[in-house]
């Protein structure tokens, strides 16, 4: 685990070159800096203030650094713990309680800081008794856990986008409406490519639309070839996969056709209905009531789901979770290991991810409302990738990239 | 100045001293005596520190603090066989009506033996004896600002061993001391540099003292000495030969009194 201080330095320092040798000292010994501030005096006689945030390979590096850029000048800024409260109440956080981002975080214990093992926005900090820090949502926080309260002894990795080439470069803007979909295609099967081989799971969070446009075969296959390892949906994608697997339509409408079929309103309901009577989808597919499509897959190859519910839901299917904040700790629960996230034509399962994603989760979310982008960014997801364009087009075309040049 | 009645290598703090060395006491004070004697006949006046037994290096006053007109900062020497000095100086210059400045905190700094002032700025030396971390106090405290230089050569462990100051555009520089910001920092501050070879900065060439157009000098080859010549300076060289032999030179055993930093011209 990397380790990381802040160092402050006073003086006639550009003058002296003494920040350009610092600089140079941080980088000949193999870690990194980010320059925090620097005041640069008015006139020649001003002293010059900089800080720098340095980052090492692992504490003992970090350590026998910061005692050479003392002998510089550079003294490690004075950092305090952070404070611990326990918490007086089930579900309930102390008053004051540190209200977590997504983004990578540590907290000062003891003098030494302890990275937050799953960042996640909106939660509180909790202090396990073996010392490690934990993002604990509201309703999670039992009697007796020590909350972090206050904002002394938190430090937050500010986002930043990597420096140098990376496969996505020219992707300068968050959302891409015009930009080649060809190659965005190709440069996310290259970046779940690389993902795979680095052992990342990828999500994907797919809605009713990846069914209606007749994206699901192409789900279904990466699915099967081993392409998505996590799947969060609602009742709706679910329904309209197994409608269109057991009934030939999404919604009514022939996927094959693209007419629509008689008295084909109520097909999903009579779905539904069948799916309840065996039990759950594990136990339609079991039966043979279900024979393919992206639930089928994902039953036969063990890929684990979660089908979050809600009011306008039919049925529902009896594998999704009435209960939200029972279905928020399921998704929790399936996070670790993720390394890509796919937003699949989904506004309210993909925020609802994106509230529980920690920030370095690749996110792409393909939607043909550019207006599912931006709410998923102003909503604290700032590494989502936008991609502006129809899902069916955007799936078929990931598939043949992934599943059959490989 | 002060006699070197109690001189001595009676420790080992810099890689010049060697205690199973003798100083010839007699002939240190005759060298001593040359010296005050090319000083005074240049035009400068000499004023005397009392000499205290157990303080040998007492005699290197450079070392004493920074002068800044009436302003007086005192060394905070690294060593403990040197901080026993401090008492003695701080009493010479509060005698004399000085403003006496004390640096902030605990880190060392090892007065004009590491603090040169050049064209306004004070040149300043670090790593080796002073800290750097007392180079933005001292420049709060004489209003001057700093320019810090490593001096990454243990032999030439204080800045004016490597650096004299001639006048406002010239300076004697010893490049084998310093680190290659050092360098950059000095090639940027001094017009017209007068380089040392290896050899004539370990020779402590730079160790020289400035009276009007006269370099006091404890050696000079002919190449530097031609150098100054042409510049328009008279060289005189004395034998400090004693000195040496706790790692000082003629600069080192003066203290400028009539120094106004900041000032140019």
């Amino acid at each position: 685990m990397s380790a990381s201080e802040v160092v402050e330095v006073e003086g006639h320092i550009i003058d002296s070159l003494i920040l350009a040798k610092l600089m140079d000292v941080i980088l000949a010994s193999g870690a990194d800096y980010e320059v925090v501030s620097v005041d640069i005096g008015r006139t020649n006689t001003d002293v010059s203030m900089a800080r720098l945030q340095v980052t090492a390979a692992d504490e003992d590096a970090l350590a026998s650094l910061l005692v050479e850029l003392q002998a510089h000048g550079a003294n490690r800024v004075m950092s305090v713990d952070a404070e611990l409260l326990a918490a007086d109440r089930e579900g309930v956080l102390p008053a004051g309680f540190y209200s977590t981002t997504n983004l990578p975080t540590a907290v000062r214990l003891g003098g030494r800081w302890v990275e937050v093992g799953n960042p996640e926005m909106d939660c509180g900090l909790v202090i396990t008794p073996d010392g490690r820090a934990r993002t604990v949502p509201m309703h999670r926080v039992r009697v007796g856990d020590m909350v972090v309260v206050g904002n002394d002894g938190i430090r937050v990795t500010p986002p930043s986008r990597p420096r140098g080439a990376t496969p996505f470069e020219f992707m300068s803007s968050e959302v891409s409406s015009e930009k080649p979909k060809g190659l965005l295609v190709a440069d996310v099967a290259a970046r779940l490519r690389l993902h795979r081989t680095s052992g990342a799971k990828v999500l994907a969070v797919c809605g009713p639309a990846v069914v209606h446009t007749g994206a699901a075969p192409a789900i279904a296959r990466m699915v099967r070839e081993g392409w998505i390892d996590v799947l969060f949906a609602g009742n709706g994608f679910a329904a309209h996969d197994i409608e269109s697997n057991v009934m030939g339509t999404s919604l009514g409408v022939s996927v094959r056709a693209g007419t629509a079929a008689e008295g084909g309103h109520a097909n999903h309901l009579r779905v539904i209905n069948e799916v309840r009577r065996y039990g759950s989808i594990a136990a339609a597919v079991e039966a043979g009531y279900i024979d393919g499509g992206v639930m089928y897959e994902c039953v036969t190859k063990g890929v684990p789901f979660v089908l979050a519910g809600s009011i306008r839901d039919d049925g529902p299917l009896p594998d999704v979770y009435p209960d939200v904040v029972e279905a928020a700790d399921a998704m929790r629960h399936l996070l670790p290991g993720v390394g890509v996230a796919l937003m699949l034509a989904s506004t309210l399962h993909a925020i609802a991810t994106g509230n529980c994603l920690p920030s370095g989760v690749e996110t792409y979310c393909v939607d043909i409302n550019q207006a599912v982008v931006t709410k998923l960014a102003d909503r604290g997801s700032h590494q989502a990738l936008g991609i502006v364009t129809d899902v069916g087009l955007f799936v078929e075309g990931l598939c043949q990239e992934l599943c059959v040049k490989q | 100045m002060c006699p070197p009645e109690h001189f001595g290598v009676l420790y080992e703090i810099n890689s010049w001293m060697h205690t199973e060395v003798r100083v010839d006491l007699d002939l240190a004070r005759s060298q001593w005596d040359g010296l005050c004697a090319g000083l005074t006949a240049s035009g400068a006046t000499i004023e005397l520190l009392d000499p205290v037994e157990g303080l040998p290096d007492l005699v290197f006053t450079a070392n004493a603090g920074v002068v800044n007109g009436t302003q007086y900062v005192p060394a905070r020497f690294r060593h403990p066989e040197r901080q026993r000095e401090v008492s003695h100086d701080v009493a010479w210059f509060e005698a004399r009506g000085y403003t006496v400045d004390e640096l902030p905190g605990v880190a060392s700094h090892e007065g004009a033996g590491d603090a040169l002032p050049f064209a306004g700025v004070l040149l300043s030396g670090y790593r080796s004896r002073s800290d750097v971390a007392t180079h933005a106090a001292l420049s709060a405290i004489t209003g001057v600002a700093v320019r810090s230089v490593e001096l990454v050569e243990p032999r030439l462990y204080h800045l004016d061993l490597t650096f004299c100051p001639l006048d406002d555009r010239r300076a004697i520089i010893a490049p084998l001391g310093w680190d290659r910001y050092g360098c950059r920092v000095v090639e940027a501050l001094v017009p017209e540099p007068l380089v040392l070879d290896d050899d004539d900065a370990l020779a402590f060439c730079a160790n020289s003292v400035v009276v009007g157009s006269t370099i006091h000098m404890p050696s000079c080859p002919s190449a530097v000495g031609r150098q100054l010549e042409a510049w328009g300076f008279d060289v005189v060289v004395h034998d400090v030969g004693e000195f040496l032999k706790a790692g000082g030179a003629c600069r080192c055993l003066t203290l400028a009194l009539d120094v106004e930093l900041g000032v140019t011209g």
